[in-house]
């Protein structure tokens, strides 16, 4: 399956992954819509508040997680086409960088939350704190469940010789952390840039 | 063969939905969800002029929550299917699959003790209510626990025409998801992460009913699979 | 090696990064002046090109089959639209 489609990629469509998982992809993007349009929706009931509260944040840190997600998942793309073009070894390589800017990302968070903290500036300091913790936090979630689902992937692609369930798994893990990366591209804009 | 048994159980979750959507909505009246950010007296008055109403409303949303429990068991037999003989998952998702029913009996016997003299000190009411719905809305952990349990199973199903399809695998990992944000009801009183909100009340809500509605023709189809390949290897043997 | 690296995935990604880089500078005052309300609708825009970007070239959408491409692109233009919209009923 693999093999032809690498030997015609344009001539027929190609679903990466198996298509449960783009289910599941779908799903929490919609959830995520709903959550990026309640932001932007309380932050026009009480635009004076969130910009000035948006001043606190150190948009440096932000801009600095931006490189690494998308540098993360260039990673990953460029590890699913290693991989179709029989170079496996690379693909662990290019897997692990794509683990290790993951894991730069939740350092910098955590370097972040604890400046916030000192700051006290907490969950319950007002609305845009309130939504700048539950965003990032359940954006973070996904990169640690990102990260685990990465780390399964590298010890699947060590294999001598891929099935093609495990290139089914290879894509669809690539495919979830895209979309974390995606996510976290629109968290950006509306947390730090947006004014 | 005890198809028609696992049929009725499966059925279970349809009527669970429908009595305790019933006893809910139109008999107690608790639908939208009774603001956290009601007062002592608002809410006392709440109770005091809908005692009645909220008691048979109550009686009958619990009632219904046995009906979770055969659906867990009609589940679990499918699984065992899948898991064979050292079936953790499957126990898995039975052992958290019943505490839902349990989380819920505490929930509603909250409200109705709140209705049961609802001329108390305003303050204890409202402590009761609130201890209600947090109980009901916050402990999402035994409801992700099934979910991820049924999610993994499913996935781990190696045969040619799986019992479950695949999708079905991550339909619960996605239902799973919608539940987290429940546990930050903790923290408001109003906006979409307050009991009554968006997040925690209305998305949980409906994937949390929409599940019962899913899970049902999901579990009946395997159920009817199932004695067709018991009737087919009766014929053939 | 080289081949590998130099492909489509990997200038998507320096569009990906010269993007980032145009949008922290509209965040910063460049081209609109004080109109922070366009500089804002521009970063949305762009921010929402390169959800598409990643949609197709990374998530590979380009090649999926019709329904799914339909979909993912749908759901980046209306949620650009309704961030732009709820962002500008505050205004």
């Amino acid at each position: 399956m693999s093999s032809t489609t690498k030997l015609s990629p344009a001539a027929e469509s190609h679903l990466p992954g198996e298509a449960g998982v783009w289910m599941f992809i779908i799903g929490d993007m919609l959830m995520f819509s709903l959550l990026f349009s309640v932001f932007v929706y309380y932050r026009a009931d009480d635009v004076a508040l969130f910009a000035s509260s948006q001043q606190a944040l150190n948009q440096t840190y932000g801009l600095f997680n931006t490189i690494l997600m998308l540098t993360s998942s260039w990673f990953v793309a460029l590890a699913i086409h290693a991989q179709r073009h029989q170079l496996a070894h690379l693909t662990t390589r290019f897997l692990i960088g794509a683990v290790l800017c993951g894991l730069g990302f939740i350092v910098v968070k955590v370097f972040e939350y604890g400046e916030k903290f000192a700051a006290d500036l907490t969950i319950v300091t007002n609305d845009f704190f309130m939504y700048y913790y539950l965003l990032t936090g359940i954006h973070l979630l996904h990169v640690v469940i990102g990260i685990i689902v990465l780390l399964y992937l590298c010890t699947v692609s060590r294999g001598p010789e891929l099935s093609q369930g495990d290139v089914n798994m290879l894509e669809s893990g690539a495919s979830f952390w895209h979309m974390v990366d995606m996510l976290w591209i629109v968290l950006f804009a509306l947390l730090y840039l947006m004014r | 063969m005890n198809t028609r048994a696992q049929l009725v159980c499966a059925w279970c979750a349809i009527a669970f939905a429908v009595i305790f959507t019933i006893g809910l909505w139109p008999l107690a009246g608790m639908m939208p969800p009774i603001a956290p950010s009601l007062t002592e007296a608002e809410l006392a008055d709440f109770y005091a002029s809908n005692t009645l109403s909220i008691r048979f409303g109550v009686l009958v949303m619990m009632s219904s929550i046995g009906l979770m429990l055969p659906l867990v068991a009609v589940i679990a037999v499918q699984m065992k299917r899948i898991e064979g003989e050292h079936s953790v998952l499957t126990y898995g998702q039975i052992s958290s699959g019943s505490l839902n029913a349990l989380i819920f009996v505490v929930a509603t016997t909250c409200w109705t003790v709140a209705a049961f003299r609802p001329d108390r000190d305003p303050q204890l009411v409202m402590l009761l209510n609130d201890f209600g719905w947090i109980v009901f809305l916050m402990t999402f952990t035994t409801f992700i626990t099934q979910n991820f349990c049924i999610g993994f199973c499913v996935l781990s199903d190696k045969r040619e025409e799986p019992i479950f399809p695949r999708w079905f695998g991550f339909y619960n990992f996605w239902v799973a998801v919608s539940f987290i944000p429940g546990g930050l009801l903790t923290f408001f009183k109003t906006g979409p992460f307050a009991w009554n909100g968006l997040f925690v009340w209305w998305i949980p809500f409906l994937m949390f009913f929409g599940w019962y509605i899913v899970t049902f023709v999901m579990v009946r189809k395997a159920v009817i699979r199932q004695s067709e390949e018991s009737d087919g290897l009766a014929a053939t043997a | 090696m080289r081949t590998l690296l130099l492909n489509r995935i990997s200038i998507v990604w320096v569009l990906l990064i010269l993007a980032t880089a145009l949008s922290w500078q509209f965040g910063h005052g460049l081209g609109f002046g004080d109109a922070y309300q366009y500089a804002t609708s521009a970063i949305l825009v762009i921010t929402f090109v390169k959800v598409r970007f990643v949609f197709l070239d990374f998530m590979e959408v380009r090649r999926a089959p019709l329904p799914l491409r339909v979909a993912f692109e749908a759901w980046a233009v209306v949620a650009c639209g309704v961030l732009i919209f709820l962002y500008w009923s505050g205004l």
